[in-house]
């Protein structure tokens, strides 16, 4: 049994400012992240999760609280820690006028790789993460989405069993942040790494979470896999029907699973739980209509977002 | 890990500084342009006062001592500065490594720097002035290079320690140390020139020893080699350890975050 990558309990931090006036960014997190998990940290702009994620990756480290990564206590064994993660960093930066490769052998020797095995590491980084082309091309010079997959390339140095994303897709256009998320998926699964990230791209979290917390203001508002957060907030399904003739709305309320109902002539939006099982009954009271147009539309965690940011 | 893998923790820093300074013309500047300007000024004051074959030794070995010092210097502190300008710390201290690996890898580097520096200097003093750096042999000369380099090292751990305690702009402050050098350690006199306080400063500053230890070679004199070597030692260690305990501080303050953004 591998050992679960996070464990922290009860992990306060707070940050000063030059006059002294303390600024609480996380209060009191608690939470356990299983071993080969991809796991989501989601919140709105300051919510905490940057902190948090340097946190777990001893970047920095908390005023409070017992803190556990890989089975290692953060405390004490953090040089152990550091060899066995890595991380790529929200708007990610290198040395400017280094070259994509000399930037990946710089890091791979800060992690004591050497010879033809930090050679062939580099190398293969730059096929996986398709950087051929611009092998000699210096950081400064990269486009954003180049950046990004440097930095994924960098974290992928040491072969970490626990990888760090703090909002690895951020800033990307919607081509490529597809292609980073599949590229995120593929090295989870070909290489068995457990992963943390950050997003505020709901869309993003739904496809690669195996699980999301919910920060708000530092605090954990909610944690569970995607689709138990869209469930258990009673986010049903959005049902959109347009229709000619007389329905009976009074009726529609009374149906099983209609949570709510919103009418307006020849158009009616419902929130309905469990769709499957309750459109049947729906449907008839539409008997005396005609149905121009019906659409279903799932929640996804950008409701569940919007309800817990509340 | 492997004695390889061990020494390209510290390489590793000497790799990032060589290949900036590779394509920064200001390194030209660095490496040619001031250190001949300085010695070139010393050298012709030396004519213009048409001081004695020793006297022009004193004053070039101060000028050389100073150049290559500052040249060093900067070296190391460099390795924490290029990550703050270009907002890469984060990936530094990511990595598994400690504050030694970072200066005696910018160190190397710097020490080769340094030496060529010393070579073209020290030719062109020789050339242009009749200075003749190894009128006692080539033991003096390393063993004076390799106190200058430790002060060095001592200066840029100083500027690496204050940019991570006081954030960006902190790093003015530390450059006047290599003033403070200047004026102290006897760079152009001997430090007996100095009102007594700031002789009691000199002596705590290794590269007075050094610089005594070497001009007595071409005038003879009082040194205390072994006290000079001590000090360099002692402040070397006592620096490494406030480094890795400032970079701990950096990041129970969140500092650390902050100088990458
Ligand atoms: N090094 C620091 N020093 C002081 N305050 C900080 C520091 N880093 C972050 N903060 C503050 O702490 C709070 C949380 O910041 P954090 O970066 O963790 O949030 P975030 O969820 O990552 O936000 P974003 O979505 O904008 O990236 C913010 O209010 C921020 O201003
Ligand atoms: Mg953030």
């Amino acid at each position: 049994m591998a050992e679960k990558s996070v464990v922290c309990r009860g992990i306060c931090k707070s940050y000063k400012s030059f006059f002294g006036a303390e600024a609480k960014v996380l209060k009191e997190i608690s939470l356990e992240v299983e071993a080969g998990e991809i796991f989501g940290i989601l919140g709105p702009n300051g919510s905490g999760k940057t902190t948090l994620i340097s946190i777990f990756s001893t970047l920095i480290y908390p005023e409070r609280g017992s803190l556990h990564v890989l089975g290692l206590d953060a405390s004490r064994r953090r040089d152990e820690i550091r060899k066995l993660i890595n991380i790529s960093t929200a708007k990610p930066n290198f040395p400017w006028s280094l070259s994509v490769k000399e930037n990946l052998r710089h890091y791979g020797m800060l992690y004591g790789m050497h010879g033809s095995m930090l050679s062939k590491a580099v190398s293969d980084l730059i096929d996986t993460f398709e950087l051929g082309e611009y092998t000699d091309m210096n950081f400064e010079n990269l486009s954003t989405g180049l950046k990004q997959r440097l930095s994924l390339a960098k974290a992928m140095l040491n072969r970490p069993k626990l990888l760090f994303l703090d909002e690895p897709t951020t800033g990307l256009d919607p081509d490529i942040s597809m292609k980073t998320r599949s590229l995120i998926r593929r090295i989870h699964d070909e290489q068995e790494i457990s992963v943390i990230m950050s997003t505020h791209y709901m869309p993003e979290a739904e496809m690669l979470c195996d699980r999301v917390a919910f920060l708000r203001k530092g605090e954990v508002v909610a944690l569970d896999t995607p689709q138990n957060l869209k469930n258990h907030l009673g986010l049903g399904e959005r049902v959109v029907v347009f229709y000619e003739g007389p329905v009976d709305l009074k009726g529609l309320e009374m149906v099983q699973g209609v949570m709510s109902v919103a009418a307006e002539p020849g158009r009616v939006e419902m929130v309905i739980d469990r769709t499957r099982e309750n459109l049947d009954r729906i449907i008839k009271l539409f008997s005396g209509a005609k149905i121009l147009d019906i659409s279903v539309k799932e929640p996804d965690l950008e409701d569940v977002f919007i309800e817990l940011a509340r | 890990m492997s004695w390889r893998g061990e020494s390209n923790r510290y390489l590793a820093s000497a790799y990032k500084n060589w290949i900036i300074s590779k394509r920064n013309v200001f390194t030209l500047f660095e490496l040619f342009f001031w250190p001949m300007i300085s010695l070139l000024s010393i050298g012709l004051l030396t004519r213009f006062l048409n001081v004695g074959p020793g006297m022009v030794s004193f004053l070039l070995v101060g000028a050389i001592a100073l150049t290559i010092l500052q040249v060093a210097q900067i070296d190391v502190a460099y390795v924490l500065l290029f990550d703050m300008w270009s907002k890469s710390i984060k990936n530094t201290f990511i990595a598994p490594i400690r504050s030694y690996h970072l200066v005696f890898g910018a160190l190397i580097f710097g020490i080769a720097r340094g030496a060529l520096v010393f070579a073209i200097l020290a030719s062109v003093s020789r050339y242009l002035f009749g200075f003749d750096f190894r009128a006692g042999g080539l033991l003096p000369v390393l063993i004076f290079l390799a106190g200058v380099f430790a002060v060095a090292a001592v200066i840029g751990i100083i500027v690496c320690i204050s940019i991570l305690t006081f954030g960006q702009k902190a790093d003015v402050a530390a450059w006047s140390l290599s003033g403070l050098i200047l004026l102290v350690s006897g760079i152009y006199y001997p430090v007996e020139v100095l009102p007594p306080a700031l002789q009691m400063l000199s002596r705590a500053i290794p590269l007075t020893y050094f610089l005594e230890y070497y001009r007595s070679v071409f005038i003879p004199g009082p040194h205390n080699l072994a006290v000079g070597a001590a000090l360099a030692a002692m402040y070397l260690v006592v620096g490494l350890i406030l480094f890795d305990r400032a970079i701990e501080r950096a990041r129970r303050t969140g500092i650390l975050l902050r100088l990458s953004e």
